[in-house]
């Protein structure tokens, strides 16, 4: 291309060569990203009284922790914490050994229909969730299941059964035979070979695979406010959602606790970003 | 060896059973069963609420669903909700690949702004979103203050037009990360030397862009674009968070009026009418990505 053509697709000669622009493009990724997050973080240290001042103030005036106080002490919002704690970590690690398992047998044994069985897990998860919520609803109400863990540990292990199972399966796949065999030789049952061999050396398969699940069950918004409504059951994203009011919206507390339970994600992935980045495009990727 | 295969062989189909028993049975009874169940169900006429039977409607239920203006209105809602946010995301987030995929020094805070959005859960979107859209106190008014637009400031959440619009503006800001995710796993993977080679015939940036990112890029696309429209069929967190379907259920999708069929008013038979209305709306969209999913080796 000559010169003239180049100035008149209005590029500079090579568009990854400037610093300006490669500044520039961050920025606007950055704040596109971190905006919302901030704001509500700027929301959170603002006083009531600042709050409602018209115009709005962007930076805060006079800081203040109040509205974390009032967030914890108007509602139970450690206890939200605790029962989404629970609840994410109940479900990853039962999905992880669920999916381990299957994800063996699809990646390892000489199965007629590997990919059959494969398509079935991946499928089976992928019907919409609330076409499930009624009959999830009425088995869990039969069951006098409703406000308990168990009503929401059940159906997240399932909504994370496809991702897990395929992250595992890939990285079982890339683990060499002749170790298992090995072991076997020396006296290992297959399953023990499963266990003592194949799952440590999977071990970022399965953390990777364990951090989408738990962001996923920390997430979820419908089955837990379907199942889990009562005041002390409540997980984060419903307890927050119903500081609401009728027609308000007590923004101070809401702000804060928004702030409270965004925090631990934020740590989580910014800890294991490479993972997380890994694990999503395999879990999409190959599904 | 003779271990080897005594371990191996005989115990091949009875261990794959085992291993795939748990999966299996969580399967049926979370998936499969709910699925028979809904189907049956929408035959009755099933309240929860004190008072009523189980009865057999035959297809009752359909015909009210048919003549059910709100049943259309919540379809409708989530068809222009798919229709307007899958694409805006797959552009917005192409765009933010293109942008994080550039030759930065230091990758984490691009990756971590990508990966945030997609973290967080909808509801808190959604109610971000709800602060910013604030009439009198959130920042969007504001803005729109300081550059000079007189007059009253506009209701966002309060007027059915502008309540649709702050609601789809959310869901694409909350869904293309994860767009943008895909699309830059996949724009790493187009090797370099297709660009330099596109560089010595003198291709400008506008065609490699459509000559070889595009086309290279399209496997990625297409994954990204069958998640999201699932994922946009169900659309609930949203704009239940934001406007709890108002105003005047301007906002209200299908998935949030089987929540309230289901969860509010107890009503079992007609919830699992709509279910099955929407279960026939994703099947369409599923069986299109198992189709691509059977072909990938």
């Amino acid at each position: 291309m000559s010169p003239a053509a180049r100035v008149a697709t209005g590029l500079p000669a090579n568009p990854l060569a400037g610093r300006g622009l490669r500044l520039a493009a961050a920025a606007i990724v950055v704040v596109n990203g971190f905006f919302p997050a901030v704001w509500i973080l700027l929301t959170s240290l603002k006083t009531e009284t600042e709050l409602v001042r018209k115009p709005i103030t962007y930076w805060p005036r006079n800081l203040t922790l109040d509205n974390y106080v009032r967030a914890f002490t108007d509602q139970p919002l450690l206890r939200f914490l605790g029962n989404s704690l629970a609840v994410a970590l109940a479900s990853t690690a039962l999905s992880l050994v669920v999916a381990a398992l299957a994800a063996y047998a699809i990646a390892r044994l000489n199965l007629r229909r590997r990919q059959l069985i494969l398509t079935a897990i991946v499928a089976s998860s992928m019907f919409p969730l609330v076409t499930l919520l009624v009959p999830i609803f009425e088995t869990m109400r039969a069951l006098n299941l409703l406000n308990t863990y168990t009503a929401l540990v059940l159906p997240y292990t399932v909504l994370n059964l496809p991702v897990c199972t395929l992250v595992l399966a890939s990285f079982f796949e890339g683990i060499p035979r002749d170790l298992e065999n090995a072991a076997m030789i020396d006296g290992c049952t297959r399953v023990g070979a499963l266990w003592r061999v194949v799952v440590p050396l999977a071990a970022p398969g399965v953390f990777t695979a364990g951090i989408l699940a738990f962001v996923n069950a920390w997430d979820e918004f419908l089955l837990a406010l379907s199942l889990n409504a009562n005041a002390s059951m409540r997980t984060l994203p419903v307890g927050i959602t119903l500081y609401q009011g009728e027609f308000t919206f007590p923004w101070p507390t809401i702000s804060a606790a928004l702030v409270v339970a965004i925090v631990p994600i934020a740590v989580l992935i910014a800890l294991f970003q490479e993972r997380v980045v890994g694990g999503l495009t395999q879990g999409g990727m190959k599904g | 060896m003779a271990i080897l295969d005594r371990v191996r062989d005989p115990g091949e189909r009875t261990l794959a059973v085992v291993l795939l028993a748990p999966a299996f049975a969580l399967l049926a009874l979370i998936v499969v069963y709910p699925i028979g169940r809904i189907i049956y169900q929408s035959f009755f006429d099933a309240r929860l609420s004190g008072g009523h039977g189980h009865r057999f409607v035959g297809l009752d239920n359909y015909r009210i669903a048919f003549h059910d203006t709100e049943f259309w209105t919540a379809t409708w809602h989530t068809v222009a909700i798919t229709l307007i946010t899958v694409p805006a995301a797959l552009v917005v987030g192409l765009g933010l690949a293109l942008l994080a995929n550039l030759p930065f020094r230091r990758r984490w805070p691009v990756r971590l702004a990508l990966l945030l959005p997609w973290a967080m859960p909808l509801a808190f979107a959604g109610l971000i979103f709800a602060w910013f859209f604030h009439t009198e106190y959130g920042i969007v008014n504001d803005v729109v203050r300081r550059l000079g637009a007189g007059g009253e400031p506009t209701m966002w959440l309060l007027r059915p037009g502008w309540a649709f619009a702050a609601v789809c503006v959310t869901i694409v800001w909350k869904t293309s990360s994860f767009m943008a995710l895909i699309l830059l796993a996949g724009l790493t993977m187009i090797p370099r030397s297709l660009y330099e080679a596109a560089e010595v015939d003198g291709a400008s940036h506008f065609q490699q862009f459509r000559e070889i990112t595009l086309p290279m890029l399209m496997p990625s696309i297409v994954v990204a674009l069958i998640f999201r429209t699932i994922t946009a069929l169900q659309t609930f967190d949203i704009p239940y968070t934001m406007t709890r379907g108002g105003p005047a259920d301007a906002t209200e999708t299908l998935a949030m009026l089987i929540h309230k069929t289901t969860i509010d008013y107890l009503d079992v038979g007609y919830g699992s009418t709509l279910a099955v209305a929407m279960f026939v709306l994703s099947l369409a969209v599923t069986t299109v990505y198992l189709r691509r999913l059977a072909r990938t080796p």
